[in-house]
């Protein structure tokens, strides 16, 4: 059986669904044209994440049900996905590109004997070819990938790069699938402990602060902080600050590290370098001070200033209300 | 104990950009060792020195790949093996797992095999489990800190999208190895002088009894139809003047 369906996995980070899933089902219904998309889902008994992905308008929900899906290992999952993959045959499958999706999708792979893109930019159909636009060299660098002759056409596509678009769908149609869960007899979860996370809070944040080599003075970081906290935002750094201990990868954005969506992106002692811009590029109004009038960071901003970082955010801490 | 570590040699910089004239890439062309795969080194070295066991580096690659690998046995790897033949060039990252996987099997009784997290370049992270996948062992991805206990197992402790986690593995397995996990140690000159005398064997796929199916262009199921420079969409700056009040002024009121 050929079924030309577009499918989405929902990843569950213990009982929330990861908001990739969600924007990767509004993109895949953007490119779909005629073919459904379907969203699977591997959930405990316990959950009921149907009704929050049906807002997301997906044709068929897929559910595998098990109990074991509270913590399984990467091999569970894949071994289940081949199971129902085998069974429906999707023109394409879709993973977020998070430490789970960057995980389970190759292990899946080898399974599959299919072709895999990481970590994309974009995507689109050409006919029933998935042309997946994949950055390599650190962003430096554009690739179109496809898979033409192999089923079904794997990608993992990066958070944030989309918007998650709530189109209820009241045909959404709940699948139960029919599958065997074979348990992992040589690996063990031992704890999964849920973190106050600094990524979720820097890609969901409304207000981001970010700084760059020219604002790493302890002075610059405690106002930048006392700045974040007056307005309700949070601060991130480019990928050097994460040298410093009082910051972690959690908190880098750009390639290798976090995209952030926000508001308002204030960019302190930032040069703009490719690395970094790639992650900003959907943040809505971008503020940048750099003392070097001819960094490249202003060409991403609406608002710029050449000058001290920390003079400006005395300023702003002075004004802001 | 065998520790595998496959290492891949990337370009000293990722600051390659497209020739106008012929699309073709531009980039430096000396190679050094995979920064992540450092790490994977690092973490090898340790846990030989634990167990008095052997760390064997793999990659595969042409012929100048040998420069990584001296340099990760001149940081204190025992040997290295490079899978190298024309017929191998033009791999996707299933038709890289599967020449590794066979090499790891040819090599034999290999109990951990390390990989870093990803590559600096590609940044695909997805040969580690494709080849946990074929040697049909536990994977452990983004490991922060690994450690063996007494009877065989490995804790590994991964950090998640929202969670840390600890597993424990039933060795033989597979582990992709964040940076955060240790800092690579350099070679001394006298691991460097010495990394020339150690066991740096090259295999063809002859040498590996590959299916010539699945190996190099033609077992790779991803072609790339188009290589470019990103479109950059520029914004229109206001930039703002004055005393960094009279410019936090002017911002304000514009915003």
């Amino acid at each position: 059986m050929t079924n030309e369906s577009i499918w989405v996995y929902i990843q569950l980070n213990q009982d929330k669904i990861e908001p990739t899933s969600l924007q990767l089902l509004t993109k895949a219904k953007q490119i779909a044209e005629d073919k459904p998309v379907w969203a699977i889902l591997l959930e405990p008994t316990t959950l009921t994440a149907e009704a929050t992905i049906q807002q997301y308008g997906p044709d068929n929900i897929l559910r595998l049900r098990d109990d074991r899906f509270a913590a399984a290992t990467d091999e569970e999952l894949a071994d289940a996905l081949e199971q129902v993959v085998t069974q429906y045959n999707p023109n394409s499958f879709l993973f977020p590109a998070t430490t789970a999706g960057r995980s389970l999708a190759p292990r899946l792979q080898a399974k599959l004997q299919t072709g895999l893109t990481a970590d994309c930019l974009d995507l689109a159909f050409d006919g029933d070819t998935l042309v997946q636009v994949k950055p390599t060299y650190g962003d430096n660098i554009m690739c179109d990938i496809i898979c033409p002759d192999r089923r079904p056409q794997m990608a993992t596509v990066r958070p944030n790069i989309f918007k998650a678009v709530r189109v209820p769908n009241s045909q959404t149609e709940v699948v139960s699938a029919t599958f065997t869960f074979h348990p992992e007899t040589t690996m063990t979860i031992l704890n999964t402990t849920r973190l106050i996370s600094q990524t979720a809070s820097l890609s969901d944040a409304q207000t981001v602060i970010a700084l760059g080599r020219g604002a790493n003075q302890p002075k610059t970081i405690e106002l930048a902080r006392q700045l974040a906290a007056k307005m309700g935002g949070v601060v991130g750094v480019t990928r050097p600050l994460t040298d410093d201990p009082q910051f972690t990868h959690d908190q880098q954005i750009g390639q290798s590290g976090q995209t952030v969506a926000p508001d308002l992106l204030i960019n302190l002692g930032i040069s703009g370098a490719v690395q970094y811009t790639v992650g900003i590029q959907n943040a809505n109004r971008i503020v940048s001070v750099n003392t070097d009038a001819t960094a490249p960071i202003f060409a991403d901003s609406d608002y710029g200033y050449v000058g001290d970082a920390t003079e400006f955010l005395e300023g702003l801490l002075a004004q802001v209300k | 104990m065998k520790i595998v570590v496959c290492i891949k040699q990337v370009p000293s910089t990722n600051d390659v950009k497209i020739d106008p004239q012929t699309h073709n890439l531009v980039r430096s062309a000396d190679g050094v060792i995979n920064p992540f795969d450092k790490n994977a080194i690092e973490a090898a070295l340790k846990l030989r020195d634990q167990t008095n066991g052997e760390v064997i580096l793999l990659s595969m690659g042409p012929e100048s790949y040998r420069e990584s690998l001296l340099e990760g046995l001149a940081m204190g790897a025992d040997s290295a093996y490079l899978l190298s033949s024309r017929a191998l060039g033009g791999a996707d990252t299933l038709a890289t797992g599967y020449p590794l996987s066979q090499a790891i099997q040819k090599i034999g009784d290999v109990e951990l095999v390390l990989f870093g997290r990803q590559s600096v370049d590609a940044d695909t992270g997805q040969v580690g489990p494709i080849v946990a996948e074929y040697l049909n062992v536990p994977q452990v991805t983004f490991a922060e800190a690994i450690d063996l206990t007494e009877d065989h197992h490995l804790i590994g402790k991964r950090r998640l999208d929202a969670a840390e986690q600890e597993v424990e593995v039933e060795l033989p397995a597979a582990v992709t190895v964040r940076s955060e996990m240790n800092q690579p140690r350099y070679a001394t000159p006298r691991q460097i002088q010495k990394s020339f005398e150690k066991p740096l064997t090259v295999w063809t796929e002859q040498d590996l009894d590959l299916d010539p199916e699945r190996i190099g262009l033609a077992g790779s199921p991803t072609q790339v139809t188009q290589v470019y420079a990103p479109a950059a969409a520029k914004k229109r700056v206001t930039m703002l003047t004055g005393t960094p009040e009279h410019a936090v002024q002017e911002l304000l009121q514009s915003l």
